[in-house]
């Protein structure tokens, strides 16, 4: 199966989270997974101006050229995008949702019912699911992890993909790599 | 006593041109009718890697932070901007935090997860969270004529008057703007004949026939070859 790793940690110095996810893809790619990671912080996004160019005037791209075609690639052409990103002020890195800004030219603007709410129809015929990995930091409370994970299900349904786990890096790669493997199963 | 060093904090990345300030004014109406006069709307998109917003946040003792909701949560620039703010969370006490969330969804439950974090996001800069306005179907608010957003801001307005006068918002006007929560399931196969009209996208099909890709509306341009 093809995975993308999402790394959205924001600093090179945090070397444990890189650690953690090269672990991860090590397993999973020895288990015969096909894993691209992919680390934010070293890609040009520039965030989203909310101009809608890539629904109204490029469609299905960001008409402002930069990283996040590549990752927009990435995600579509994935089984799961496995989102990873410590916890910091409550929530994923300003890094990692710049990215997830940058994802709307995957879905369309016109309007579609799931599950009695409005929300955008779908693009491309088959999308990702998606894992979520964080790090819970130092002041890392079981209520940031729980509120990043209901805004994760929230996304998931926007973005047609089921969220199909969340892990916190104080589990064992192990553990991340059986969760993977479940996913891909799914 | 509601604080009267209150600023304000446009987060919307379309900066003075998106629908988020427009209601912030509507807001700050009400603010100073009450007070005389009119706390400063700062805009972040404005700011590039300045730490004025920072500095504004620092000193306020009432902040009202107004965003548009992109991908279910804060838009990338306003999580950079609360990351900066992580080394006023060692201050013993931090400034009354009001919120304003609008979405371009037709129902208010697209907010909801957001505004569960903005109630945690006050706890941790140890500040009194006042609430969250959110409103749906923000997106129409500057295309429409202003007469069509008068109910709107005049919401907004009261709301401004209420924080201002007793230090909270005014229960009953945030579940008016916040509604629909969200549509009853029976009305779901209208909404799915109704998205698949015209009517409904008119907006963005007018948009993709004066660009000339109106033909090109379903494109797939990252569709694994």
């Amino acid at each position: 199966m093809h995975i993308t790793i999402l790394n959205g940690n924001p600093s090179a110095e945090r070397d444990a989270f890189d650690s953690y996810l090269g672990a991860v893809r090590d397993l999973a790619e020895r288990r015969g997974h096909d894993v691209t990671p992919l680390v934010l912080r070293d890609l040009a996004i520039e965030p989203c101006v909310g101009c809608f160019g890539c629904w109204v005037k490029r469609p299905g791209e960001c008409v402002f050229s930069d990283a996040s075609a590549d990752v927009c690639r990435a995600v579509i052409a994935s089984d799961l995008t496995v989102f990873a990103s410590p916890l910091i002020m409550g929530f994923v890195s300003a890094v990692t949702k710049k990215a997830m800004d940058k994802l709307i030219p995957l879905v369309h603007p016109y309007f579609a019912v799931i599950r009695n709410e409005t929300h955008h129809r779908k693009r491309y015929e088959r999308y990702p699911a998606l894992g979520l990995i964080l790090d819970k930091g130092r002041d890392g409370a079981a209520e940031d992890f729980a509120i990043t994970q209901r805004l994760f299900e929230r996304y998931s349904i926007n973005f047609h993909g089921p969220l199909l786990f969340t892990r916190s890096t104080e589990a064992d790669p192990k553990e991340v790599a059986d969760a993977i493997d479940a996913a891909c199963g799914a | 006593m509601p604080s009267t060093r209150l600023v304000a904090l446009n987060g919307s990345p379309r900066g003075r041109r998106g629908n988020t300030p427009l209601m912030l004014d509507a807001f700050l109406d009400g603010v100073e009718e009450v007070w005389g006069t009119r706390p400063v709307l700062h805009h972040l998109a404005e700011a590039g890697d300045s730490e004025e917003p920072v500095h504004v946040f620092g000193e306020a003792s009432a902040v009202l932070l107004g965003f548009p909701v992109y991908t279910d949560a804060m838009p990338g620039i306003v999580k950079a901007f609360i990351e900066a703010l992580e080394p006023l969370c060692a201050r013993p006490e931090g400034p009354e935090l009001i919120f304003l969330v609008q979405s371009g969804f037709p129902e208010a439950i697209h907010s909801r997860a957001v505004e569960a974090y903005l109630e945690r996001l006050a706890a941790r800069l140890r500040g009194r969270y006042v609430g969250t306005i959110v409103k749906p179907s923000g997106e129409e608010t500057r295309l429409r004529p202003k007469e069509r957003n008068a109910t709107l801001f005049a919401r907004l307005c009261e709301l401004g008057r209420s924080y201002a006068t007793t230090g909270e918002l005014d229960a009953k006007v945030l579940a008016l703007l916040a509604s629909p929560e969200r549509f009853p399931w029976w009305l779901s196969p209208v909404l799915r004949l109704f998205f698949r009209t015209n009517t409904v996208n008119f907006l963005w099909d007018r948009q993709l026939r004066e660009n000339g890709v109106f033909e090109e509306r379903f494109a797939r341009p990252y569709a694994p070859s």
